[in-house]
């Protein structure tokens, strides 16, 4: 379904986006893909919706190779795709309705199935009854699933969400997430970038850690767990449940015991399992966050 | 995908947006009105030049003024022998009475201090030539008949004034040109000031896979429709503009010749307008076109750059 092999991307300014990215998502999966800012996912993001071409390596998402692809191409490779954003973008002008129907307008749909397409997806994503409001009359979390019945209007079978729940409260972003994983039940594939690492370690999903340009970890989370990654990655929240250990040793039992969720590195190094070996026994020259044992993680919320 | 549906759609949006960038739209409908009412107004001003010298040019009449002592019997012989004249195609007697009485009307009550003048006018002929080549050997075969007193003719004047008309001609052609180029620009950065306002729209149809085409129209149909409102209305403006100036307009160039009458708007009306109207249209399409493809070149992204 979705293939990046050997992915590199370099910018024509030199910046070095991504590095060797071989990542593969099948049919009806949900992954989250999280890291920090800089550890290119806008990049991910674009080249995804075929707005950058790999640098090296090739992209294939259904029966399109994205690097080869001609570019009147593009449009229709993208109906394939839904996304939403953080800031939701809906047209503040229009109602919901209209928000919603606009996406198929612009595709050429005719009205007629627009007038039967467009109340059935405001409904999966329960806004029936505010159908005639106008984005301002609706919460946050409202407006990111009027951003998400657009992104499902065009029977997009892909959906890409980037930090759909940034601008939401704990619990809407909850809810956005079940909404998600709704969809996905149902047989869309769902791709989720976010930062909220407590967010992710509520669901038992695959989760891609990117740093730095490269996928430093790739794996379903269990239960409240959260990948290794850079301790920036964390909010306030999880600092706060978590012990720290700062310049002490770090044994090979708590490295194998997984509890190390996130290390800080005083120089600006990457954090990869051959770092993390190298960690054991090494003094003063990391910050090691370990997962309290008593804490349960709750509701993410934005940093 | 079909488009009948969302083409009336789109294009319903591209009107939409005059009204609802309404200040936008005035402001490019004004300097566009004003390109279009200064090239009309050099076109009308070439029009009337060139007639002017077309006028001059037909205009190849000798005026042959008598002695002053000239009898009736005179007149008599110096028609009969101005005819006679080789390359003579005419020849029209003006009385000097009746000269002398449109002089006096025309100056109305100021005629007074003619009271008990004699008459100083001189019987004149009037004599068109049928060949401008041999204009010069007439003219002084007409000077050397009896009773002749002196004759004057146009062609020095004729001669600069068709000289002057090609150099009028270029540059009013040049100053169109520039304008058109000016317009073009107009239309361009309103069409881009406008798309920039309506960026999350352009995101929206290129996230959800709008074919570029999809997502130029409605800011061609804008473009066009401001070029035809531009249009219309400079059409209106030259009208009224000219129908203003005919006066002025009449007596300037009565300067270089007294018989003339300036090119009613009327004859040039249906051919300003379409000119117009094409320029309008074509200049607001095109800029429309040319700004929108940088637009989507420059900041068409879906993705926005990560905020640091």
């Amino acid at each position: 379904m979705i293939d990046f092999k050997n992915v590199s991307k370099v910018y024509d300014n030199g910046t070095k986006a991504l590095h060797n990215i071989n990542i593969h998502i099948d049919k009806g999966e949900f992954v989250f893909v999280v890291g920090a800012s800089g550890a290119g996912k806008s990049t991910f993001l674009k080249l995804m919706m075929r707005e950058e071409v790999p640098s090296t390596g090739t992209i294939n998402i259904k029966n399109y190779n994205l690097g080869e692809m001609k570019k009147k191409e593009i449009p229709y490779f993208r109906r394939n795709m839904g996304i939403v954003f953080q800031d939701f973008r809906l047209i503040q002008n229009m109602t919901v309705y209209d928000n919603v129907a606009f996406a198929m307008r612009v595709v050429g749909a005719r009205e007629k199935e627009i007038r039967k397409r467009v109340p059935y997806v405001i409904n999966i994503v329960g806004l029936s009854s505010k159908a005639r409001n106008y984005p301002m009359e609706l919460s946050g979390g409202e407006q990111q699933r009027v951003a998400l019945a657009r992104a499902l209007v065009n029977n997009a079978d892909i959906i890409i969400a980037d930090e759909p729940t940034g601008n939401v409260d704990p619990q809407m972003s909850l809810e956005i997430v079940e909404l998600l994983t709704r969809l996905n039940e149902a047989g869309t594939t769902v791709i989720m970038v976010t930062h909220e690492h407590s967010l992710v370690s509520q669901f038992d999903k695959r989760v891609i850690v990117l740093d730095s340009g490269e996928v430093i970890s790739d794996g379903v989370m269990e239960d409240g767990e959260i990948p290794i990654g850079l301790a920036s990655h964390l909010n306030s929240d999880t600092k706060r449940r978590t012990r720290t250990k700062f310049g002490n040793k770090i044994s090979k039992k708590e490295k194998n015991s997984e509890k190390i969720i996130a290390v800080e590195p005083k120089d600006n190094v990457k954090v990869d399992d051959e770092y993390l070996d190298a960690l054991i026994g090494d003094t003063d020259s990391y910050r090691v966050y370990l997962e309290q044992d008593d804490s349960q993680p709750k509701g993410g919320d934005s940093q | 995908m079909k488009k009948g549906g969302s083409l009336s759609y789109l294009t319903k949006e591209g009107f939409h947006n005059v009204w609802m960038n309404r200040l936008m739209s005035v402001a490019s409908i004004a300097v566009l009105m004003a390109c279009l009412v200064m090239m009309g107004s050099a076109f009308m001003i070439i029009v009337n030049v060139q007639n002017v010298m077309n006028q001059i040019e037909q205009q190849n009449v000798i005026m042959v003024y008598m002695d002053d002592d000239a009898t009736q019997a005179d007149v008599a012989a110096l028609q009969k022998d101005i005819l006679s004249v080789d390359n003579v195609l005419s020849c029209e007697h003006e009385d000097k009475e009746k000269a002398f009485q449109e002089q006096l009307d025309e100056l109305g009550s100021k005629a007074d201090y003619f009271e008990g003048v004699e008459n100083p006018l001189p019987e004149t002929f009037k004599v068109t030539v049928k060949d401008m080549e041999k204009f010069d050997e007439t003219a002084s075969a007409l000077s050397g008949l009896q009773k002749v007193n002196s004759i004057r003719d146009n062609k020095e004047i004729a001669q600069i004034l068709i000289k002057t008309r090609s150099s009028v001609t270029y540059i009013s052609v040049g100053i169109i040109a520039v304008l058109l180029v000016i317009s073009l620009f107009i239309i361009a950065n309103t069409v881009r000031i406008t798309m920039y306002s309506r960026r999350l729209e352009i995101n929206i149809m290129k996230s959800v896979g709008a074919t570029n085409w999809f997502i130029r129209w409605p800011f061609f149909v804008e473009g066009m429709t401001l070029g035809a409102i531009s249009g219309v209305v400079s059409f209106g403006i030259v009208w009224g503009v000219y129908k203003l100036l005919n006066g002025t307009l009449q007596s300037m160039f009565s300067v270089i010749n007294s018989g003339f009458k300036i090119v009613p708007f009327t004859s040039y009306a249906l051919y300003i307008l379409a000119a117009f109207l094409v320029i309008g249209i074509v200049s607001g399409g095109l800029g429309s076109l040319v700004s929108i493809q940088k637009y989507l070149k420059e900041r068409g992204g879906i993705v926005y750059e990560e905020e640091e």
